[in-house]
């Protein structure tokens, strides 16, 4: 699905060299949930864009389902991630003006032949639980309930591979949790999921982790005792104090 | 469908800035408005000249026995030119090709009188075809006729402003009144004409025969004027040139020799009033042209705006699929619907004030509609030209930087 080799990035500031990545090379296979988790500075967010094709690499290679990324075109590009990547930022990114169905509509505007834009939008509604929430405006909608409206936009062109940036960032310990257990039930139906994150908490509710520092792979290993957000959020419903799982 | 969805949003988004929206489009809006309201009064007036023109009689040639001058800017004829005769109305008629008629006429100022009522009017004595060559149909009795002319009968149709003035709601027909010291009968009453091209009123007149007028009321060999009909429109300018060369043979003239009549023909007068109209639209024009540019320079600033506060849409757009294409083709829709809405607002605003101009003049609403979709038009090309570079900004945003934007 995934396949990364030796890929560096450099930035160039004047005659300063930054290097965000060094030599980093993995594998992610289809139906994978994988976290990749580093500090600030560690390159995670340039990873991140390089794998959402929002940035190319400075050498490596990295293949997306087959296809070699520093050969595509911009405009290809933006095909691929408008068919193949479907984005969880962690500020939501929704569009105020637009209700909940127009927001998850918004990647079926840029694709091709794509049959019933509002009844595949209500669908991914359905799927993250939000189809009662269809024309509520993103001002009505909680953290959380925005959160999930951003992961059924992404998952409304039915992309290979979901990418998310600090999922839960902007989130509290209940939404946090909510938007997890719904990661790991696409995960449970066969999504492929990479999410970024600095903290180990989230990070666990992953099958595999890869930690990165200063631009290099410091770990990568499978998650030993991996957290399940579903029964996490029965413990919290039960405690009356809600005390904070993370 | 998705496009028009997405031209749906951009809707939304423009209405949500109401008043920045309206005086972004406020330079578009008195353009198109000027240019609907200019070009119906502009037709309009048009329109009155011609039908006054018109009123005149059809395919109307007029030779008038004076030379022309230029007098405070309009052309006037000077003194009394006693070369004119009936003789040469009738070779008119008989040796130019295409002249249907050519009607000799005498006219004075003189006093009408009627039961101790006078009031003064210009006397026209003209040939009896001058009723249908000049288009003067009657509301009341019969026209004389050229039997009437040759017994040199004293009979007399007379205008609305006459019969008003002297008979007020009588009615004129069968009644005798004076003119100068002689008595005549009135046998018809012309229908209302109003004004003439030049504004006189042409319903202050009686006409006479021509030779009733000449020999029993002024006494004169002469005459003043002929209208000469030309069998088409088409022949016209032929007709004129043939009565010209025709006239300057018969007075004698000299080449060189300036000529001693004036001719006036009908097409010249319909075409200068075109010329100027012709001129007149083109002033509006560029006027709304400068309207338009300053209304396109409002759209551009508000567009400029807008991608700037819409960074982060933008940056998120490319992030789901948008292509750089897609963006710019948004942005440029919405400048063009932008611009579109403020000419639809112009056009409103237009007609409703030439209507409303039209009722307080009393006259006819020319409202053009061909006019009014160019200027809807114009005022869309506007908007896309002058949204091209905010739209071309807005594409070539990078998308993590435009995502970062704050």
């Amino acid at each position: 699905m995934i396949e990364l080799e030796n890929l560096t990035k450099h930035y160039a500031k004047g005659t300063v060299v930054t290097e965000a990545l060094r030599d980093v090379s993995f594998r992610v296979e289809r139906g994978e949930f994988v976290a990749i988790m580093g500090t600030s500075g560690s390159g995670k967010t340039t990873l991140m864009n390089i794998l959402g094709g929002l940035d190319t690499q400075t050498s490596g290679t990295y293949r997306l389902d087959g296809l070699d990324m520093a050969r595509a075109t911009d405009d290809e590009l933006s095909g691929i991630r408008n068919r193949k990547i479907g984005f969880v930022f962690q500020q939501f990114y929704l569009l105020d003006r637009a209700d909940a169905l127009k927001n998850v509509m918004l990647p079926l505007i840029y694709a091709d032949g794509t049959g019933d834009a509002a009844a595949r939008a209500g669908q991914a509604l359905a799927a993250v639980g939000l189809a009662a929430r269809t024309h509520h405006h993103p001002a009505e909608l909680s953290g959380g309930e925005q959160q999930r409206v951003a992961i059924a936009r992404a998952l409304v062109t039915d992309p290979v591979i979901l990418l998310a940036d600090e999922p839960t960032g902007n989130l509290d310990a209940r939404n946090g949790l909510e938007v997890l257990a719904i990661f790991q039930r696409l995960h449970r139906e066969g999504r492929t999921i990479v999410m970024i994150t600095h903290d180990p908490a989230v990070a666990e509710h992953a099958r595999r982790l890869i930690v990165l520092k200063d631009g290099r792979i410091a770990g990568d290993q499978p998650v030993s005792h991996q957290r399940d957000a579903h029964a996490e959020l029965g413990r919290t419903a039960g405690d009356a104090s809600g005390a904070e799982p993370r | 469908m998705q496009f028009s969805q997405n031209a749906v949003l951009s809707c939304q988004i423009l209405a949500a800035h109401p008043l920045r929206t309206l005086l972004s489009i406020a330079g578009i809006v008195v353009g198109v408005g000027a240019v609907v309201l200019m070009v119906a009064v502009g037709q309009g007036a048009e329109q009155r000249i011609l039908d006054r023109i018109g009123r005149m009689g059809s395919n109307l040639i007029t030779v008038n026995a004076a030379p022309a001058r230029l007098m405070i800017g309009r052309y006037r004829t000077v003194a009394t030119v006693t070369t004119l005769t009936a003789r040469d109305a009738r070779a008119i008629s008989e040796d130019c090709p295409h002249v249907v008629a050519a009607v000799p006429a005498v006219y004075k100022s003189l006093v009408v009188h009627w039961e101790g009522r006078n009031t003064t009017t210009t006397v026209i004595g003209m040939g009896a075809d001058g009723f249908r060559v000049r288009s003067i149909p009657l509301a009341a009795g019969r026209p004389f006729e050229a039997e009437d002319d040759r017994l040199r009968k004293r009979v007399a149709v007379i205008g609305q402003t006459v019969a008003r003035n002297i008979f007020g709601a009588a009615d004129p027909v069968g009644q005798d009144i004076r003119i100068g010291r002689v008595i005549f009968e009135v046998i018809g009453a012309a229908r209302l004409r109003g004004t003439d091209a030049t504004g006189m009123d042409q319903d202050d007149v009686v006409f006479v025969p021509l030779d009733t007028a000449m020999r029993r009321l002024l006494n004169v060999p002469y005459i003043q004027t002929i209208y000469v009909q030309a069998g088409s429109s088409g022949w016209m300018d032929r007709v004129e040139r043939d009565v010209r060369e025709l006239l300057r043979e018969r007075q004698r003239l000299s080449e060189g020799h300036p000529d001693t009549f004036t001719i006036q023909n009908q097409h010249t007068l319909i075409k200068t009033e075109q010329d100027t109209a012709r001129a007149m639209t083109l002033l509006i024009g560029s006027v709304a042209g400068i309207a338009l540019l300053v209304g396109g320079v409002g759209i551009m600033a508000v567009m400029l705006m807008a991608v700037r506060e819409r960074t982060r849409e933008i940056g998120l757009r490319r992030a789901l699929g948008a292509r750089p294409r897609d963006i710019r083709v948004q942005f440029l829709v919405e400048a063009a619907l932008l611009a579109g809405s403020g000419g639809l607002l112009g056009l409103g605003i237009g007609i409703g004030a030439a209507v409303a101009a039209a009722r307080l003049g009393g006259w006819n609403a020319a409202i053009s509609w061909s006019a009014a979709a160019l200027a809807l038009a114009c005022s869309m090309t506007v908007g896309v030209v002058f949204g091209l570079y905010p739209a071309l900004r807005a594409s070539r945003l990078e998308p993590i930087q435009a995502l970062k934007f704050e």
